[in-house]
C-alpha cells in the first residue's frame, strides 16, 4: 500500500483526533511522537521494522494459502508469526546471538518463497521480502546459519550450488556445449538444476536447431544466475554473478535469452535489476519462444501423443506465473499437442501452490519441504491425471520427493519440453 | 531462555504441572514424537488468539498467557487418550483451531495443553443429493469454500475471517457470516457433528434434518465454545453455486430511516444474502467516493440464488428502501464491498500509536434496535480516552438485528490499555443490557464476556454450569471460559 493510499485510507482518524479532549490529544500526539523510540529497535538495523509490525499485527488473511503454515499444520509457521518474531530478534526482545534461540533465527528461512500471501496481503506484501531484511542483520552480526554458510561455500568454491561445476558435466551427459561466435541471436541460458535433466536439455538444443535458430550455450563459461545469493542476501557477491552473467551474455550478440528455469528467468530479469544491475537484453522461458515457434509453422506437432503420456495435468512453477506472468503460453502449447488431453488442478495459474524446493525452506527444514510437496503432488494426482507436467526443473525435483510410496508407479513428473519432444 | 524476556498479562491461577517431563513422555506415547512440543517457539506461537487487545501487548512484548504443552493430534482416539490424561493429571486443555477468535476463547489463561486441530483437515464426502459436505473439524474455512465452489458448490457461510478460521472454531463460537441472512448462521448449518467429550468420549450426532428425539444434545456444543466437548467432524449444509447475482444499495437519512426499510423487506419474506448498513461515521470512513451518501447511512444488498427469484428480491428491496427515503446508489458500493472486505489493515495501525481498537458485536429485537445504537454510542463517549465508537449491522432477521461496533481510544490517567479496554467494553455491554439486547451474536463469550453471563442469563447460568459441571467435572476443558470470569474458573 502506498503512503498516498494509507493517508486516503487513514483520513478519517484526523478530524476524530483533533476533536478529541486536550489530554487524550496530548497522549495520542505524543504517542505519534515516540513510535520509533517506544518501538524500534536502536542503534544501525536493516530489518524492514515499519512492515515487519504491519504485518505481525494484521488479522493473517493470507495464512490459508501459504504453503509452509499448510504443510507443518502448525501456529510457528504462520506467515503472521515469523514476522512477529523477525521484529522480537530485531529489537533484542528474542536475543539472536543466543544458542538457545537458534529455532527463532531458522524461522527466519524457513519460507518456500512461493509468495502466494502476496496474493491476499492487504499490504501487499511478500512475507519472505520481509524476512530477508531480518537475514541482513543476521548476516552482519556473523550469526548466519551453517546450512546457508555450506552453499556459500559451494558458490564459492564451484560457481554453482553443486559440489562440482554442474555445468562442466555436459560431455558426461551427452549434451552439446554450442560455443558462441559472438554474433548470436539467442543465447540459450541453461540452468543450473536443468543440467541433471539432460534428456530436456538435449531436447531443447534440438528444436532450437530443427527451427533454424542461431543460438549458444557456452557451458564452459556458465556460472549459476546467483539467485541462492539473493535468498539468503550475500548481495555483493550476487552483484558479481550479476556481472559475470551479463558479460558472458553480452558477449554473445544475442538479442534474446531464452532459459529452461523460471528461477533464472526471474533473476536475470528481476533481481538483477534490484542491485542496480541491469541486462539490456530481453529475457523469456524457452516455452514462450516455443509458442511463437509453433504459431509460425516452424515448430509442427504433428504426431497423436502416446497413450500413456495421454492424462496431463500442468503444474504452474510458483515464480513463472506470478513473478514472470507466463500462465496461457505453456496451456497453448499443451492444447496443441494431438490427442492431449489437459486436466487442471483446483489451486492453478496466479494461485497455484508450491512445490517445496525453493527458497531456503528445504535447507533450513528439510521435512517441511517434502511434506509441502506431497501436498501439492496430491492435488495433482486429485485431477485424475497421470502425467504431472511442469517448466521449471526446481520443480520436478521436488514434486518428485512428494509423491508418495503408493503412488510412485502410477504417476510420472516430467518437462513440457518432453511431452513436446515426443510429437515432433 | 527467551522466554523470561516477556510479560505475562494471565500469570494468576496457572495450573501447576508437578511433573511436566512425565506428562511430555505420556503424551510422546499418544501421539508420537513430531506431534507434541515444548519448543519455546512453539509455546509463544500458541499464547494468544486473535483478540485485538493482544495485539497491543505483542508490540509491548508481553503474552497474553503461556501454555505448558502443544499437541497437534491426528485421529479421535489420540484426542480421547490426551483428555483422559489430563483428568488424571488435572491439566487443562485448551482447543484451538486456527485462532481467529477475538474474545480470548482459545487463549491458554491458566497453561496447560494445547489440542491444536490443523491436522483434522480432510473433507471426507460430498453429498449431492442430499446437498451436505462432511468435513474434518480443522479445515480451514476458505480452503474448504474454495474446493466447494471448484466443485460447482458453497457453503453460504462466509465470515469475514473465513480465511483464518476453521469448522471447528465456527461451531464452537456459534458463529455467523456475511451471507446469512440467505444462507443462515452456523447453527441452521450444521446437520450431524462428532464430538470428543471432556472424559474422553466419543460420541456420534448422527446426520438428521429434523428430529424430535428428546432434547437436541447438539446445541450445546454449537456455541460450547470448546467447554463441553471438541467437535472432530461436522457434516454442513452446502447450496450449488448461485447462478446470479444482484448488487443493490441505498444511501438513507437516518439509521432508523435504514432499519425501517430491511425490517419491511424481512417482514416481506425477501432474504438478500448480504444486508449491511453503516452508519453515518462509517459511510464516510468506507465509501467517501459516494456522493450521494455523503453525511447519511449507506445500506448495501446482494441477492442471490436463482434468476427468477433473484429478479423479484431486486424488486421489492428497492421498492422497501425507496418507501424509506432510501437514494440508490447503484452497484459500485457493493462491488466497493466485495473488493476490501477482506482486505482489513487497521489493525495494524493503532498498537505502534499505544491506541486500543476493538469491534463489539449484539443482537437486539426491532423493538429497541435504535434506542440500542444510540444509547451504546452514548456511553462509550463518556469512557475517558475514548477517541471514536461507530457501528454498522450486518445480520438481520424478520424479528431483529446484530449491531456490530467499532471503538478506538488510549488509556489515560495511569490506566494500563487493558482496563481502558475493559472500561469500553462495559460501556457497550451495560448499554446493550439496558436496551434489552443480548450481549454477544457472533463472536461468542470466551473471556472478554464471562463477567457478563449472569447478567445475560439470569438464574438459567446456574444450569449451564450445572451441566459443564455434569460432563466435565475435573473442569479440565477450555477452563476460566464462557460461563466463569477467569479470576473465578478453571482448574488449578
Amino acid at each position: 500500500m502506498s503512503i498516498l493510499e494509507q493517508l486516503k485510507k487513514y483520513k478519517w482518524m484526523i478530524p476524530i483526533i483533533a476533536n478529541a479532549d486536550r489530554d487524550v490529544k496530548r497522549i495520542v500526539l505524543k504517542n505519534f511522537r515516540l513510535k520509533k523510540k517506544n518501538f524500534y529497535p536502536q542503534g544501525e538495523y536493516k530489518a524492514d521494522v515499519k512492515n515487519l509490525i504491519n504485518c505481525m499485527l494484521c488479522l493473517k488473511m493470507c495464512r490459508f494459502d501459504c504453503n509452509s503454515l499448510q504443510g507443518a499444520k502448525t501456529e510457528s509457521m504462520a506467515p503472521a508469526y515469523k514476522s512477529l518474531i523477525g521484529y522480537y530478534l530485531s529489537v533484542g526482545k528474542i536475543d539472536p546471538s543466543k544458542e538457545e534461540n537458534k529455532d527463532f533465527i531458522n524461522l527466519m528461512y524457513e519460507c518456500c518463497n512461493c509468495e502466494n500471501c502476496k496474493i491476499w496481503c492487504p499490504f501487499d506484501f511478500s512475507v519472505v521480502s520481509l524476512l530477508e531484511t531480518v537475514r541482513d542483520d543476521i548476516n552482519d552480526k556473523g550469526l548466519t546459519p551453517s546450512y546457508i554458510k555450506e552453499q556459500i561455500e559451494k558458490l564459492n568454491k564451484t560457481h554453482t550450488i553443486e559440489d562440482t561445476n554442474i555445468f562442466k558435466t555436459y560431455e558426461e551427459k551427452g549434451i552439446e556445449n554450442i560455443e558462441s561466435d559472438g554474433n548470436d541471436d539467442v543465447f540459450y541460458y541453461i540452468g543450473c538444476e536443468m543440467m541433471k535433466f539432460p534428456e530436456v536439455v538435449k531436447a531443447n538444443i534440438e528444436i532450437l536447431k530443427k527451427a533454424g535458430i542461431k543460438f549458444s550455450t557456452n557451458l564452459d563459461k556458465r556460472w549459476c544466475c546467483g539467485a541462492p545469493l539473493f535468498n539468503t542476501r550475500h548481495l555483493d557477491l550476487a552483484k558479481e554473478y550479476a556481472k559475470q552473467n551479463i558479460d558472458l551474455i553480452t558477449s554473445s550478440g544475442a538479442k534474446l535469452v531464452v532459459t529452461d528455469c523460471p528461477g533464472c528467468a526471474d533473476t536475470l530479469l528481476n533481481r538483477y535489476e534490484k542491485i542496480g544491475v541491469k541486462l539490456k537484453v530481453k529475457v523469456i522461458h524457452i516455452l514462450q519462444l516455443f509458442k511463437q515457434l509453433i504459431e509460425e509453422n516452424k515448430l509442427i506437432l504433428k504426431t497423436q501423443i502416446p497413450e500413456e503420456f495421454k492424462n496431463v495435468v500442468y503444474h504452474d512453477p510458483c515464480l513463472m506465473s506470478r513473478n514472470l506472468n507466463v500462465i496461457s503460453e505453456p496451456r497453448e502449447v499443451l492444447k496443441k499437442i494431438p490427442g492431449l488431453n489437459l486436466l487442471e488442478p483446483i489451486c492453478n495459474e496466479k494461485y497455484t501452490h508450491c512445490c517445496g524446493y525453493s527458497g531456503t525452506l528445504h535447507w533450513a527444514n528439510n521435512d517441511l519441504a517434502e511434506k509441502i510437496s506431497q501436498n501439492r503432488v496430491n492435488e495433482l494426482i486429485e485431477t485424475g491425471a497421470n502425467i504431472i507436467v511442469t517448466a521449471c526443473p526446481l520443480c520436478e525435483l521436488g514434486l518428485e520427493k512428494g509423491i508418495e510410496d503408493n503412488n510412485k508407479k502410477k504417476i510420472k513428473i516430467i518437462d513440457l519440453t518432453e511431452l513436446i519432444a515426443k510429437v515432433i | 531462555m527467551a522466554l523470561e524476556k516477556f510479560g505475562l498479562i494471565f500469570k494468576d491461577n496457572r495450573c501447576e504441572i508437578k511433573d511436566k517431563e512425565k506428562i511430555l513422555s505420556k503424551l510422546k506415547v499418544i501421539l508420537g514424537e513430531k506431534n507434541v512440543s515444548t519448543r519455546e517457539i512453539d509455546l509463544i506461537a500458541y499464547s494468544k488468539d486473535s483478540t485485538l487487545i493482544t495485539l497491543n501487548w505483542r508490540i509491548q512484548g508481553q503474552l497474553a498467557a503461556l501454555p505448558d504443552l502443544i499437541t497437534w493430534p491426528e485421529n479421535n482416539d489420540q484426542i480421547s487418550k490426551i483428555l483422559k490424561l489430563a483428568n488424571e493429571e488435572k491439566i487443562p486443555i485448551i482447543p484451538y483451531g486456527e485462532g481467529s477468535g477475538v474474545v480470548g476463547g482459545a487463549i491458554p489463561i491458566y497453561g496447560g495443553i494445547i489440542i491444536d486441530m490443523k491436522k483434522f483437515n480432510k473433507i471426507l464426502e460430498i453429498n449431492d443429493k442430499d446437498l451436505t459436505v462432511t468435513v474434518q473439524a480443522g479445515m480451514n474455512g476458505m480452503n474448504l469454500e474454495r474446493y466447494l465452489n471448484a466443485k460447482g458448490y458453497t457453503c453460504g457461510h462466509i465470515p469475514q475471517s473465513i480465511y483464518m478460521s476453521s469448522v471447528g472454531g465456527w461451531i464452537a463460537h456459534r458463529a455467523a457470516g456475511q451471507f446469512s441472512t440467505k444462507y443462515g448462521k452456523i447453527e441452521d448449518i450444521v446437520l450431524g457433528l462428532e464430538i470428543i467429550l471432556p472424559q474422553g468420549e466419543i460420541i456420534k450426532l448422527k446426520t438428521i434434518i429434523r428430529a424430535a428425539t428428546g432434547p437436541q444434545f447438539d446445541k450445546l456444543f454449537i456455541g460450547g465454545e470448546g467447554t463441553l466437548g471438541i467437535v472432530t467432524k461436522a457434516t454442513l449444509k452446502i447450496w450449488p453455486y448461485p447462478e446470479k447475482r444482484e448488487l443493490i444499495s441505498y444511501a438513507f437519512p437516518t439509521i432508523e430511516d435504514s432499519l425501517e426499510a430491511i425490517r419491511n423487506i424481512l417482514r416481506n419474506q425477501i432474504y438478500p444474502a448480504v444486508i449491511r448498513i453503516y452508519d453515518t461515521s462509517e459511510t464516510s470512513r468506507h465509501f467517501p467516493q459516494i456522493k450521494e451518501a455523503k453525511d447519511k447511512v449507506m445500506a448495501v444488498f446482494v441477492c442471490e440464488g436463482n434468476e427468477r427469484l433473484v429478479n423479484l428480491e431486486g424488486i421489492i428491496t428497492r421498492e422497501k428502501c425507496e418507501d424509506n427515503k432510501g437514494a440508490n446508489c447503484g452497484e459500485e458500493p457493493v462491488e466497493h464491498w466485495f473488493e476490501t472486505r477482506f482486505r482489513v489493515t487497521e489493525t495494524s495501525f493503532g498498537p505502534p500509536y499505544k491506541i486500543v481498537f476493538d469491534t463489539i458485536e449484539v443482537s437486539v429485537m426491532w423493538e429497541h434496535a435504535a434506542e440500542l445504537y444510540h444509547l451504546v454510542l452514548d456511553s462509550v463517549k463518556k469512557v475517558k480516552g475514548n477517541l471514536h465508537i461507530t457501528a454498522h449491522a450486518s445480520h438481520f432477521y424478520p424479528n431483529g438485528v446484530g449491531f456490530y461496533f467499532t471503538f478506538s481510544g488510549v488509556a489515560t490517567g495511569g490506566k494500563s490499555d487493558f482496563e481502558f479496554y475493559q472500561e469500553c467494553w462495559d460501556a457497550v455491554i451495560d448499554a446493550c443490557v439496558k436496551a434489552g439486547g443480548s450481549i454477544a451474536h457472533h463472536h461468542g463469550i470466551g473471556i472478554n464476556r464471562a463477567r457478563w453471563m449472569e447478567k445475560e442469563w439470569g438464574k438459567a447460568l446456574r444450569s449451564l454450569i450445572d451441566i459443564k459441571n455434569l460432563l466435565d467435572p475435573n473442569n479440565i476443558l477450555n477452563p476460566g471460559k464462557t460461563y466463569f470470569p477467569p479470576e473465578k474458573g478453571g482448574a488449578k
